[in-house]
């Protein structure tokens, strides 16, 4: 019988390690309890680092916003005194306009959850590679967050709630080439699935031919996907290239750089996506 | 004992990583910190070690940043432990040129399992440039040769004092 040499052992090895890997990768695309505990495991056995890394980071970041704030302070003072000037008078323009808004839903017989329940979570880590684009953020399934759901900052549409753990969530970035959202254009209101393309700018497709699109135009979501909210910023479009087929091919930057994401909003209960049923009409005496 | 170094080099990748990820997100594109482990212990030790290795620190990579596919860098830092590991047992690849062409190629060659994978498993893949790849090879490679030279001046002081005592 032939001796089994390091060479043959370390090649038997590999292969019993390619299967037993191919079979954790082929659970957790089916969402197999076996590979949530194996996952467990690995997060229990690697928590000792993460911890202190997370402290120490912590303390880093603080530091560099210190620097920067001290210095930002006092030309950020003089534009918020004429900003609040500014917006005083914006106010009162809103408020009028808030209650004809209410009156004319109330005349339309509608009303609409405008302001979904949220939470704010702060970025622990971020990978931004070609092929896969995902935050960590520091709340989880303790805090109430639960997969699927929208995640925004300021400015706009941040990605969608992949998966779980206690005290942290995996957010998928809308750059992400597996990611998508339903889009409307706000100038012609023209609709389309927002896709990402890696580090590359992200696409509009499914865009009929003669669809009015221009560069600059902006693009919102639309709420059609069930899982943005509509009205918060996606992109700008930046290329409209010949139709590839009976699509017109739009290009966008990202209303939110995903380079500089610190913290954003989970949003526990995406409203303002369905129109609810007519309020009670009012019992007059 | 050297099972608690391979903890401790995969341990500060890690924790490298993550910090690299709050700090400077998008260098995480071009440089892969978790592969630096396996290099260290294909060119340095055994196929052996640099296939399990390569297997811890790929799946601690999933369980903090892979959305969706667990077990993905896993696969893909065994299968390269394993190559990488056997041709360093061939070749003498522990000088600079040889680090530098082993973190340039595992780079390289990452990226080209991941993409194939996630073929394989359904999911979207993105269009790399040409200048991407470029640069996460240079990236690698230095970043590479220059842990490297800091471990093997590591790994000299430590083994000093015990030379030392022998001759004593």
């Amino acid at each position: 019988m032939a001796a089994v040499t390091p060479a043959r052992a370390n090649a038997l090895l590999l292969g019993v390690m390619t299967f037993a890997q191919l079979l954790l990768i082929a659970a957790s695309v089916r969402g197999s309890m076996a590979a949530s505990a194996v996952a467990a495991a690995v997060g229990v056995a690697s928590r000792p680092v993460v911890a202190p890394e997370q402290s120490v980071s912590g303390v880093l970041l603080d530091l560099v916003h210190f620097f920067r704030d001290v210095h930002a302070d006092e030309r950020e003072n003089v534009k918020l005194k004429l900003e609040v000037t500014r917006l005083a008078g914006e106010l009162e323009r809103t408020k009028a306009l808030s209650e004809e808004n209410t009156r004319l839903r109330r005349l339309l017989g509608m009303h609409e959850d405008l302001v979904p329940k949220s939470i704010g979570a702060s970025v622990v880590t971020a990978r931004l590679a070609g092929q896969s684009r995902v935050i960590l953020v520091d709340r989880g399934e303790a805090d109430g967050v639960r997969p699927d759901m929208a995640v925004v900052a300021w400015g706009g549409a941040v990605g969608r709630v992949v998966s779980v753990e206690r005290e942290f969530a995996r957010v998928r970035l809308l750059s992400d080439p597996n990611s998508g959202a339903s889009g409307v254009i706000t100038r012609s209101r023209v609709e389309g699935m927002i896709v990402g393309r890696g580090g590359e700018p992200m696409e509009m497709v499914y865009v009929p031919k003669y669809a009015d699109v221009a560069v600059g135009d902006r693009v919102i979501t639309s709420g059609l996907d069930g899982v943005f909210p509509r009205g918060f910023g996606l992109g700008r479009v930046t290329v409209v290239g010949e139709p590839v087929g009976a699509s017109k091919s739009i290009r966008l930057v990202p209303e939110v750089d995903d380079r500089g994401i610190e913290d954003v909003l989970i949003l526990l209960e995406p409203s303002g996506t369905k129109l609810l049923a007519p309020e009670e009409p009012e019992v007059r005496p | 004992m050297i099972v608690l170094w391979a903890a401790l080099g995969i341990g500060l990748a890690l924790a490298f990583e993550l910090v690299l990820g709050r700090f400077v997100p998008d260098a995480t594109r071009y440089v892969a910190v978790m592969t630096l482990p396996l290099i260290a212990y294909a060119l340095r030790t055994s196929q052996r070690s640099s296939m399990l290795v390569g297997c811890v620190s790929g799946l601690l990579e999933d369980y903090w940043i892979e959305p969706r596919l667990f077990g993905l860098n896993g696969l893909v830092k065994t299968i390269l432990g394993w190559a990488l590991g056997g041709i360093g047992a061939r070749f003498d690849l522990n000088n600079f040129w040889g680090r530098f062409a082993s973190g340039a190629s595992v780079s390289l060659v990452e990226e080209g399992l991941q993409t194939a994978l996630r073929r394989l498993f359904g999911e979207a893949v993105a269009p790399v440039g040409i200048a991407t790849l470029g640069i996460r090879a240079v990236a690698g490679g230095l970043l590479t040769a220059a842990v490297l030279v800091i471990v093997s001046k590591f790994g000299a002081s430590r083994r000093a004092p015990r030379q030392k005592a022998r001759k004593v």
